[in-house]
């Protein structure tokens, strides 16, 4: 059904709709994304190196204190309104690296306050991250089985 | 005042790292960016007979993959640290593997430890200093290996 070839009508609609609607500037998009993004995985570095230098982590184990500090930063970010305005302006850059999955957390927190803290806050949290914690997980788990079967068999 | 707070924030958290002063030498500050040059570490009884960090550190330096070669020879292991190149990065696994048989084929009796962390490389830098200043005695640092090599085999 949904496959269906156009009608004459919607051609032409089509075409309408083109004249009409903004040109995205998607060059310019695709930079900024590239280049605020690459920021957060500056800063991310800087974080990884402070736990080398200062903290005992090896290059192996700084990545998860890492991570958690960027979320966490992300978090703060969000709750003091500043993320909207990166977001705003870096569209992607902003949402694809680790910081975004702490914004998508926060935002939601704030958005359903009003509706009291167990049922509004407490069930809307996940709403956004919940996904990424689903389908992490349950990759994480395919592909360990993956290996778990791939070092039996030997190959690996 | 939200603009006070975006200030406050990562001002504590820089004023925290700063409170962490530890008192690093001039080769430890610049161990995970800049060349080194460490000279081998030998903690075994008889330095005249059973030593070889000095032949294997001149031998792993003229892989041309590597920019820096730091050895410590401990009693029953022999930890050999180095760091790659930054676009030979790549092909990590297969510099570890040619260096592991090399030092096979040369030094059968031995057992070798092999890492390209910084965090190890940092650690052998900063127990050089404390040997070259003479603030911890030969026992003491045999133990300061042997964390070393612990930290090494972390995994999270």
């Amino acid at each position: 059904m949904g496959k269906s070839p156009k009608t004459p009508e919607q051609k032409k609609y089509e075409q309408l709709e083109k004249q009409y609607e903004t040109k995205r500037p998607l060059l310019k998009n695709v930079l900024k994304a590239f280049f605020v993004g690459g920021f957060f995985c500056l800063i991310g570095q800087v974080i990884t190196y402070i736990f080398i230098y200062f903290f005992n982590f090896t290059e192996q184990t700084a990545g998860n204190p890492t991570v958690a500090t960027m979320v966490f930063i992300s978090m703060l970010l969000t709750g003091f309104g500043v993320y909207d305005h990166i977001g705003q302006f870096a569209g992607a850059g902003s949402a694809v690296p680790v910081t975004g999955f702490g914004n998508s957390v926060i935002s939601a927190a704030i958005e359903h306050k009003t509706e009291g803290y167990v049922l509004g806050v407490g069930g809307n949290i996940f709403k956004l991250a919940g996904s990424v914690i689903v389908f992490g997980v349950f990759s994480a788990f395919i592909v360990a089985l993956i290996k778990t079967i791939l070092i039996q068999l030997g190959v690996i | 005042m939200n603009k006070k707070r975006i200030i406050i924030v990562p001002l504590t958290i820089l004023v925290l790292i700063g409170c962490a002063n530890k008192q690093d030498g001039n080769d430890s500050k610049i161990a995970l960016m800049k060349k080194t040059d460490p000279p081998p570490i030998e903690l075994v009884d008889n330095p005249e007979t059973d030593s070889y960090g000095h032949a294997i550190k001149r031998e792993i330096s003229k892989m041309k993959e590597l920019y820096d070669v730091a050895v410590i020879q401990g009693k029953e292991e022999t930890l050999v640290v180095y760091k790659v190149k930054h676009l030979q990065r790549f092909h990590m696994k297969k510099i570890e593997k040619k260096m592991d048989r090399y030092l096979e084929d040369k030094y059968p009796d031995e057992d070798f430890i092999l890492s390209s962390d910084y965090k190890i490389f940092l650690e052998t830098i900063r127990l050089k200093e404390k040997l070259k200043k003479g603030s911890i005695p030969k026992k003491d640092a045999e133990k300061k290996f042997q964390d070393i090599v612990k930290l090494q085999k972390e995994k999270t």
